[in-house]
């Protein structure tokens, strides 16, 4: 059938695949654009690996001698056995081993260790990289998600893709069901026909596959330039992305997107083959309501054009799912993301950016670090371009709050009973909360004592005595009141974990002014009550307390009006004089907010890109229904017009499809993303007022005009092939029926 | 030689309030080389018949035989290959492939089975039918007379055991429809084709050697002329 009807029919019928050709590209592009990020992301996490742990496979530790490493490196499946001086100790060599091939690591390495006499239990696995080659070990029980991630969203986007595309095939293959019908009665079997229609789809799709899949390939090389050029490595622990292809990569791309498409082929084409020869050849093409049906709206707008463009509407609503169901999820993604980033954008400028705006300049974090080993306190406060510097750590501990210590305002707000059991405990003596400490070097706190009024000593803390009332969940704008009296003159401390242990340390002032740090307190756990100390304190009680955090942080304040091309500078002065000693990562509020702009920039780029994507797919259908159906609907206009509809009349039902096409995913859009807006400003507590004055309406009506338009111009084009209509011609013309 | 028999063939459509009897208790016997026609009123079941002894349809009831084939017992696919091969169908409005030329529309039952066509007997079917100098033209490019010759030679192309005529000149002017008659006169004649010919026109019905007349989906006259 191939030879006989098929070719010709492709080469003599070249615009009715258009929309198959269109969809076989857009899945061809988009999950080659998967394939090929997936790829990037996961030779990223390789070098990622490769740089932050190594790239070694396995690892053993023992002594060896001479002898035993020469056996080592002559072992059948090593590619190398380096030591590693790093890691190696006085009495133990660590010595890194690469293999040849990466799935024989797990069962040869213990083989090697035996040869080198090394008990198993001295032997480590880079889990993290060889689960990146899909070698997993027993003991590695890691939830590595990259290729279930992969496997999972990849199936997702196929499946979808089958959705959207697969009545794209069958449009072009139900506009011959009459055809088939014929075949049919002279004797083609069922899997005749539908190989038929398998070679059709293949022979049309075979271009827009090898053309989608190399695009994909570049847009995924582009999208980790971008990635390069938005995010750089400025980010801590980011390094600059590679870009790179594989050819296996293409191969697989291939499959599933061949697989793809011919699913969505082979729906259609088994549905068509099971039709009897009876069912098909008195199918006449023409599009049928299978119940009466209203269109009372359209009827009351525009007449009898109105009722019968609502009742073709209503007729192609089958063969127009693709579309409807494209244009609306387009328009919907696209409205309700954009709603959503401006709202985020607002959420995050008053809340991070505004909010901390003279809080800091530069953050600088010291890995694995204690405040009270830190030395270097006067050197980075007397850096030129410093204004101020406070080197600051966070320790965990509790404090019992008795009944009798609650402020009034507390009191009458029911105490603590809104609070949760997983951050306050009642004890007999009264409640057990949370007393974070910050540890702070001593200028800095004898500064922010002087700041408060309190007597600026180094043997004391200062409590910030303010609680959140926590039966308003506005937290945009929160009212606070004092959390306890202010009447004792010492606060008693527990280590967390140990709450039977006590120490006492003076109060120098309850307060409710925060020093000047880039944290936020009581956000998760309203009850806590916060103790800024001096770092000499802290070495005299952390014996007893312990509980510090790992980290060590440095903030840094500039001269007013510091540029970024200063902050840059000072940050790199910073880890020049830091970086030998401390493992560090350091952040600058204006490349971070540069950098956040770029993202949410990126991620709209993306998610935008992936609508108007959508709105490709919803108007090549419109394109392919309304070209497609220009036969069938002759035949329809045909006969309005032997009953007196004036061309001028069908050029009017025309224009009316069109509309109501153009015009229902704004009008499905509208209420749901008014829902859904609202539902967002009561979770974020943004103003309305303040939202509309920042609303996204340009971008919003702008797709919208042009989906509007291509819907238009698809009506257009149609019109143009109609409106020679012979009405003599097509209703004697039987080779349509 | 027998080629075709019904036994007790009942098609029935639809069911409880909306059920509709189309053909009841039919039996039927046709010999090889016999020109047939069916006779009856719109809605008296010839074309059900037609429909199930073309095994484009299946009886409710009863046993349809064709050269020795029992129609009711082959699937979906081997009705297929039976059509193709052992019946030959010829419709009122030609339903030829609009896109396909005649020569390609005639040979397409052979194409099916991927066989090469007989030379000889290709030219004698086209020459017959009068097609030799429109072989390269589509469907749409003939008119209503051609296309239903078209529509005969493919039928008849596969050397069929019975030649399936439903309405054949239902569509045609009188001096088109008396060529197709004698075409398919010619073919039975000839080509010792068996013919069933399914006709409201009497007529039309009167060329042919037995007329069956059915009404309210039962035969009720069986009439031999020669």
């Amino acid at each position: 059938m191939w030879k006989h009807y098929a070719r010709d029919f492709i080469k003599n019928n070249r615009s009715s695949g258009f929309s198959v050709r269109l969809s076989a590209f857009i899945s061809a592009l988009l999950l080659s654009l998967l394939c090929g990020l997936f790829y990037n992301d996961w030779k990223y996490e390789v070098e990622r690996i490769e740089i932050e742990e190594g790239g070694w496979h396995s690892r053993i530790t023992g002594e060896f001698d001479r002898d035993t490493l020469e056996s080592i490196k002559n072992f059948a499946t090593v590619k190398e056995a380096v030591i590693n001086q790093k890691e190696s100790t006085d009495t133990e060599t660590v010595v890194d081993l690469y293999f040849d091939r990466i799935n024989t690591v797990i069962p040869d390495t213990p083989r090697i260790a035996l040869l080198a006499g090394v008990s198993p239990d001295k032997i480590t696995y880079n889990y993290p990289l060889l689960a990146m080659y899909l070698v997993r070990h027993q003991e590695d029980t890691a939830p590595r998600l990259l290729f279930p991630l992969f496997i999972l969203i990849t199936g997702l986007a196929s499946f979808s893709l089958i959705i959207i595309i697969h009545n794209a095939f069958a449009l072009s293959m139900n506009a011959r069901i009459h055809q088939f019908g014929i075949f049919s009665s002279i004797g083609a079997t069922p899997r005749q026909i539908r190989t038929c229609l398998l070679q059709e789809a293949a022979a049309l799709c075979a271009l827009p596959i090898l053309t989608g899949n190399l695009l994909g390939i570049g847009g995924s090389m582009g999208a980790m330039h971008l990635s390069n050029v938005l995010l750089g490595s400025h980010i801590p622990g980011r390094h600059q992305a590679v870009p790179g292809y594989h050819p296996l990569v293409l191969l697989l791309t291939l499959l599933i997107t061949v697989a793809t498409i011919w699913i969505s082929a082979w729906l259609p084409a088994w549905k068509l083959s099971r039709l009897t020869p009876l069912e098909a050849i008195q199918n006449t093409g023409e599009l049928q309501l299978k119940r009466r049906k209203n269109s009372p709206i359209l009827a009351l707008l525009w007449g009898a054009e109105g009722e019968l463009a609502g009742n073709a509407l209503k007729a192609q609503r089958k063969a127009l799912r693709t579309a409807s169901l494209s244009l609306v999820l387009s328009f919907l993604a696209f409205t309700i993301m954009q709603c959503f980033f401006t709202l985020s954008g607002i959420s995050t400028r008053e809340t991070y950016f505004e909010k901390y705006q003279d809080s800091w300049d530069i953050l600088v974090t010291l890995k694995d670090t204690d405040v009270d080993a830190f030395q270097e306190t006067g050197t980075v406060q007397g850096l030129p371009g410093v204004e101020d510097a406070v080197v600051y750590q966070r320790a965990s501990a509790k404090t019992i709050v008795e009944e009798a210590r609650i402020s009034e305002a507390l009191e009458t707000l029911g105490g603590f009973s809104h609070a949760s059991g997983k951050f306050v405990t009642k004890t007999e003596k009264g409640w057990l909360v949370n007393a974070p400490l910050i540890i702070m070097d001593d200028t800095s706190f004898l500064n922010y004592c002087q700041q408060i009024g309190a007597s600026p000593r180094l043997d004391g803390a200062v409590v910030i005595n303010q609680i959140r009332d926590v039966t308003n969940p506005d937290f945009r704008h929160p009212v606070f009141m004092p959390y306890i009296r202010e009447e004792n003159a010492v606060s008693v401390l527990r280590p967390a974990g140990k709450e039977e242990a006590e120490v006492e340390i003076p109060v120098l002032s309850y307060t409710d002014q925060v020093p000047t740090l880039r944290e936020e307190y009581a956000t998760l756990d309203y009850y806590e009550l916060v103790h800024f100390i001096p770092v000499s304190l802290w070495r005299e009680i952390k014996g007893e307390l312990d509980g510090a955090k790992e980290d060590t942080c440095i903030r840094l304040l500039g001269k007013e009006g510091v540029t970024l091309e200063e902050l840059n500078a000072l940050q790199s002065q910073i880890t020049r004089l830091l970086g030998q000693t401390y493992a560090l990562e350091s952040e600058n509020r204006i490349l971070e907010y540069e950098i956040n702009d770029k993202q949410i920039q990126g991620l709209k780029a993306i998610f935008g890109g992936f609508c108007v994507l959508l709105a490709i797919i919803g108007t090549g259908n419109v394109f392919s229904n309304t070209l497609g159906f220009v036969y069938q609907r002759k035949r329809e206009f045909a006969r309005y017009m032997s009953v007196g509809l004036t061309p001028g009349q069908i050029r009017k039902m025309f224009c009316i499809e069109a509309l109501v096409i153009g015009l229902r995913p704004l009008l499905i859009t509208l209420p749901l993303a008014v829902l859904a807006v609202g539902y967002m400003l009561k979770l974020s507590y943004v103003a309305a007022g303040e939202f509309l004055a920042e609303a996204p309406l340009l971008p919003i009506l702008l797709l919208f005009l042009a989906v509007w338009g291509f819907v238009a111009l698809a009506y257009a084009i149609s019109w143009r092939t109609m409106r020679g209509i012979h009405l003599a011609e097509v209703l004697r013309n039987d080779t349509m029926m | 030689m027998e080629i075709l028999r019904c036994e007790g063939v009942s098609k029935v459509y639809g069911s409880g309030n909306n059920q509709v009897t189309a053909l009841k208790d039919i039996d039927l016997t046709v010999s090889k080389g016999e020109f047939v026609a069916i006779i009856g009123a719109s809605g008296s079941g010839k074309s059900t018949l037609l429909h199930i002894l073309g095994s484009v349809d299946k009886p409710t009831k009863g046993k349809v035989l064709i050269d020795g084939t029992d129609l009711s017992t082959l699937n979906q696919t081997q009705a297929a290959i039976f059509r193709r091969r052992k019946v030959g169908l010829v419709y009122q409005f030609y339903n030829l492939i609009p896109t396909l030329t005649v020569e390609k529309n005639i040979l397409m039952p052979l194409a099916l089975d991927r066989k090469k066509p007989e030379k000889e007997y290709f030219e004698k079917v086209v020459g017959s039918l009068g097609l030799s100098d429109r072989l390269e033209a589509l469907p749409s490019q003939l008119s209503g007379g051609q296309q239903q010759r078209a529509a005969i030679a493919r039928s008849l192309i596969y050397r069929p055991a019975l030649l399936l005529a439903d309405e054949p000149t239902g569509n045609l002017d009188q001096k088109n429809s008396c060529e197709i008659i004698d075409m398919l006169k010619l073919s039975n004649h000839n080509l010792e084709q068996t013919i069933l010919m399914i006709t409201h026109n009497e007529k039309t019905a009167l060329e042919a050697e037995r007329v069956i007349t059915i009404q309210d989906g039962q035969i009720i006259r069986d009439e031999r002329r020669r």
